[in-house]
């Protein structure tokens, strides 16, 4: 039942939250426009006047990608570079909008505020990016603990039935997927524990998180499967519409952006429910303060 | 016991030795080289303990004063080998890792002892640490028409390291593994000016060269294995309580491998009159079904389009992961494929080895051209057949890959390994195929040829092409054709189509292609539209404005960027929707097309169709005033969305 609760609070929170995760979404969209606009400006000149744009209509063509010669080299170098350099500055500036996103929605009741938002970032910057790098690498860790070790292992045993590997790896990542979800709720509980405690204390917050994980696990565990399972399928149904979807009009082009963009907006939304849902929670199971307490008795 | 009896008798009489038929009526080719084989698999020594009675018959008008034979499987004896020296690597030190051929025994059917005879000899290099080719100078040479006989006892330790053949674990493929008679070339054959053995050393990028040759194979193995030959299967009987024997027969074919592996599924189908068997893991059932669609298509396409496939049987041998060193690999009527547990559907690349690996049975088992010297003959040209075969069965743009975001036609990668390789200029096909540059063999042998048979396609259409290679089939069948060969049949095929409509012959498109190493790049570098006379002029006396005769005039310009010369077909577009068709001869370095009192000039495209498949950068062939931009929104957007979609997801 609690869960339940927490998942409508939380959806509460994160939709009146909606202005910080604009925010969310509009830094998002600078910082990976500065990785594609170049490179679509590299393949601009590297087809030049050519009407050959025209084999491009039906998606990717391989042979005028690779016949922009050394530009697709570079396209594809600036690529994987701008991968990694969008994942860290996001690393960082995810820390920093988290930190007001959070403490946006630790209320039900407060109204949002963009100057509290920014001060809140700020403030809570630094333990939101240690928790972030803390878990980061313990999921990192896990991942080549439960999925490259006992993949190495099978593949290096030969075994002539081939369906063992493709077991083991279903099943580490299944069972990767559940452990890294104990750790995702750690994280928020740390940062919905951070938010409230005025002084930035990160080892303090992650020793909430844990202790809150473990000791609440029935109730906060369940939760965070129904939260990813549901981001899992929006992700998937994203991807599959904008895969498919290609538009030969600028018309179309623009609708397709518009589109994208506002699934984009949902799916932060959608996080933005999982720290809304995670921070109720935690307010549930908090006992109460001893003078609220006192007046329901 | 009677039954029993009559059995035998029947099976000795189908099996009643090298120079009678059992499988075609007819012989399909010369009986030159005849091999009857007794094995016996021993799995613990991972070793195939062979008792062997061959003959050559010297079909020529030479007398021949010895005989030559490859001994392959010496080149995983140690990294010595010339095999081993050019492939880099190791094939360990371990005794159960190396491969080898001991001679135990070698006699003629005289009796005469050619053991102290024999002596390795080193054709290609001088490599004295190789031992894979013996020659044996006999007692008496051997006059025109006279038949060798010998008797040979060997033993053939299979390698660890599966190179086409080995062993993993119980899996076993037996494949170079008899000595095999060299192919005595007379003078006047394929590029002899005197007659000798042709007996390459084994090299790490090279394959085969042999005469087609008639084999009765015995096979003796444990009970529990499950056996594939390039042969017909003829009886089976038990050894003993834990072993078998199987009598294999197999005609006309260039080579003779087998497998043994208890964990196989055995599957058949049938396409017309061949029987296809199927050897497959057990755990990949899933795979079944594509890979008796793969080769049915190959076999209708080979049919329709270069010759009917003459054997009544076919084996697919697709190896276990752990094995997928013998993986795609031909032997004429026996291949092995390469697929893997739930490889989706939408990737061909298990359909692409068995069209691939299956059209071998034409490109050097049919037509048995020397895969040591001209390797484009057998692999190049099958990859153009395949690729083809790729395309029209499985999508045109979709050949190869055939997913939602990306499809990509089994053509195409031909053409951008070689269009986009940093070393396509550095040799051309015409080279021995161990002789290749750093890394140019698959590039030159594989993807350049497919590449200018495609180019030649678009020059002489597909239905000329086809006729080609039916008459190709025509003419060589069960022979060695030469590079040479091959031209004139494509001349002469030409000549009669289109008469002298390409020249005398197209020995000027071969010249450029397959002896040749100079690259195709036709572009178009501007296009000019303006008036001639434009301006208005002023009447002094009145003092009205009037227009001069005025003209407009559109020019398209185009260059040759290239070495090579092919005809090309232009076309150009107006703005008022007119086109004007162009052909090009392609000769000159620049080329402009002017237009008087058309309309403006919208956009130029050179080879509209991409006939010319060698244009090695397909983007400059065209221009237009007005590039449509949306592809590249759409690019972008896309990437944006990747991009947001990946950071959120990777963050917390």
């Amino acid at each position: 039942m609690k869960i339940f609760k927490a998942l409508d609070s939380g959806c509460h929170r994160s939709l009146k939250a909606w202005k910080g995760v604009l925010v969310f979404w509009f830094i998002s969209l600078c910082l990976v426009s500065m990785v594609a606009l170049p490179m679509k400006g590299v393949m601009k000149t590297g087809l030049g006047q050519s009407a050959i744009t025209e084999k491009l209509m039906n998606g990717l063509n391989t042979e005028v990608i690779s016949d922009l010669g050394i530009l697709s080299k570079g396209l594809f170098r600036y690529f994987f570079t701008g991968l990694m350099i969008s994942f860290l500055l996001w690393l960082l500036i995810n820390a920093f909008i988290t930190g007001g996103l959070f403490n946006s929605l630790k209320s039900n009741e407060e109204k949002f505020n963009t100057g509290e938002f920014f001060r809140a970032s700020a403030r809570n910057f630094l333990p939101f990016l240690g928790i972030t790098l803390i878990i980061g690498t313990i999921l990192f860790l896990l991942a080549l603990i439960l999925i490259a070790v006992p993949m190495q292992g099978v593949i290096s045993t030969e075994n002539p039935d081939e369906s063992v590997p493709w077991l083991i790896l279903i099943i580490s990542i299944s069972f990767y997927i559940l452990v890294s979800q104990i750790f995702v709720l750690v994280a928020d509980y740390a940062r919905a524990w951070q938010v409230k405690n005025e002084k930035p204390d990160l080892f303090r917050a992650l020793r909430f998180g844990f202790s809150r994980t473990f000791s609440r696990f029935l109730s906060s565990f369940p939760m965070m499967l129904i939260i990813w399972l549901i981001q899992t399928l929006f992700v998937l149904l994203v991807f599959k519409i904008i895969g498919i979807w290609k538009p030969t009009s600028g018309i179309g082009v623009f609708g397709l952006f518009l589109l994208s963009q506002v699934l984009f907006y949902i799916r932060f939304l959608l996080k933005a429910w999982r720290y809304g849902s995670v921070t109720s929670l935690k307010e549930l199971n908090d006992p109460l303060p001893v003078s609220e307490a006192t007046v329901k008795i | 016991m009677r039954k029993l009896f009559f059995i035998i008798a029947f099976l000795l009489s189908l099996s009643g030795g090298v120079n009678s038929q059992v499988i075609n009526k007819v012989p399909l080719s010369p009986r030159i080289t005849g091999y009857t084989i007794n094995a016996k698999l021993n799995p613990k020594a991972k070793s195939v303990e062979g008792i062997m009675e061959a003959f050559w018959v010297n079909q020529t008008t030479e007398t021949v004063p010895d005989i030559q034979l490859h001994l392959y499987m010496n080149a995983f004896k140690s990294c010595k080998s010339t095999f081993y020296k050019e492939s880099g690597g190791t094939p360990g030190k371990d005794p159960i890792d190396i491969g080898h051929v001991d001679i135990k025994s070698f006699t003629s059917k005289d009796g005469t002892d050619f053991l102290p005879l024999v002596r390795y000899i080193h054709p290609d290099n001088n490599d004295k640490s190789d031992s894979t080719v013996i020659e044996v100078m006999l007692p008496k040479p051997a006059k025109p028409g006279d038949t060798v006989a010998v008797s040979i006892s060997f033993v053939t330790k299979l390698p660890s390291k599966i190179r086409r053949t080995g062993y993993n674990g119980d899996f076993f493929f037996v494949g170079q593994w008899f000595p095999k008679f060299g192919v005595y070339e007379p003078a006047g054959m394929r590029y002899r000016n005197i007659g000798g053995w042709n007996c390459h050393q084994f090299h790490a990028n090279s394959e085969f060269y042999s005469d087609h040759s008639v084999y009765d194979v015995k096979i003796t193995v444990p009970k529990e294995y499950v056996v594939g030959t390039g042969g017909m299967l003829l009886g089976e009987a038990d050894v003993d309580a834990n072993t078998k024997v199987q009598t294999w027969r197999a005609e006309d074919i260039v080579d003779f491998a087998w497998t043994a592996w208890p964990g196989y599924a055995v599957f058949t189908d049938k396409w017309r009159n061949v029987n296809i068997r199927l050897l497959i893991p057990k755990t990949r059932l899933e795979q079944v079904g594509r890979q008796f669609t793969a080769i049915k298509n190959t076999l209708e396409y080979f049919d329709k389009n270069v010759g009917p496939y003459p054997w009544p049987h076919v084996t697919i041998v697709d190896p276990p992961a752990y094995a997928s060193g013998a993986g795609g690999m031909e032997y004429t009527t026996l291949f092995t494929s390469e697929s893997f547990y739930k490889i989706p559907g939408s990737i061909h690349l298990p359909e692409m080895v068995t069209v691939h690996e299956f059209g071998h049975a034409y490109f050097m088992g049919i037509l048995a051209s020397n895969e040591f010297e001209e390797p484009w003959m057998d692999e190049g040209i099958n990859s153009f057949l395949e690729e083809r075969i790729m395309d029209h069965y499985w999508g045109e743009n979709s050949g190869m890959i055939d997913l939602p975001m990306l499809k990509i036609s089994d053509e195409s990668i031909s053409r951008i390994s070689y269009a986009r390789s940093e070393n396509r200029q550095v040799v051309s096909n015409n080279e021995y195929s161990w002789n290749y540059p750093y890394g140019t063999y698959g590039m030159v042998t594989y993807q350049k040829t497919a590449t200018w048979l495609y180019t030649l396609m678009g020059i002489i259409g597909e239905d000329a092409t086809n006729e080609v290679f039916r008459e190709y089939y025509k003419r060589w069948a069960f022979k060695h054709p030469s590079g040479k060969d091959f031209v004139n049949v494509v001349n002469d095929v030409v000549k009669r189509i289109y008469g002298d409509k390409y020249g005398p012959d197209m020995n000027w498109f071969f010249d450029q292609t397959l002896y040749g190493t100079g690259i195709c790049d036709y572009k178009v570098v501007g296009i000019v539209n303006n008036w001639q006379n434009p301006k208005i002029k002023k009447d002094i006396t009145s003092g009205r404005s009037m227009a001069i005769d005025s003209l407009n005039k559109s020019v398209a310009r185009l260059e040759r960027a290239g070495d090579l010369i092919f005809p090309v077909d232009v076309l150009v577009h107006f703005i008022d929707g007119k086109e004007i068709h162009e052909s090009w001869d392609g000769k000159s370095r620049f080329k402009d097309y002017t237009y008087y009192g058309e309309k403006n000039i919208l956009w130029v495209k050179i080879d509209p169709d991409f006939k010319i498949r060698m244009d090695v950068d397909i983007i400059n062939n065209s221009m237009t005033e007005n590039p449509d931009r949306v592809p590249l929104r759409r690019f972008s957007d896309k990437i944006i969305s990747f991009l947001q979609f990946f950071i959120s997801i990777v963050t917390l």
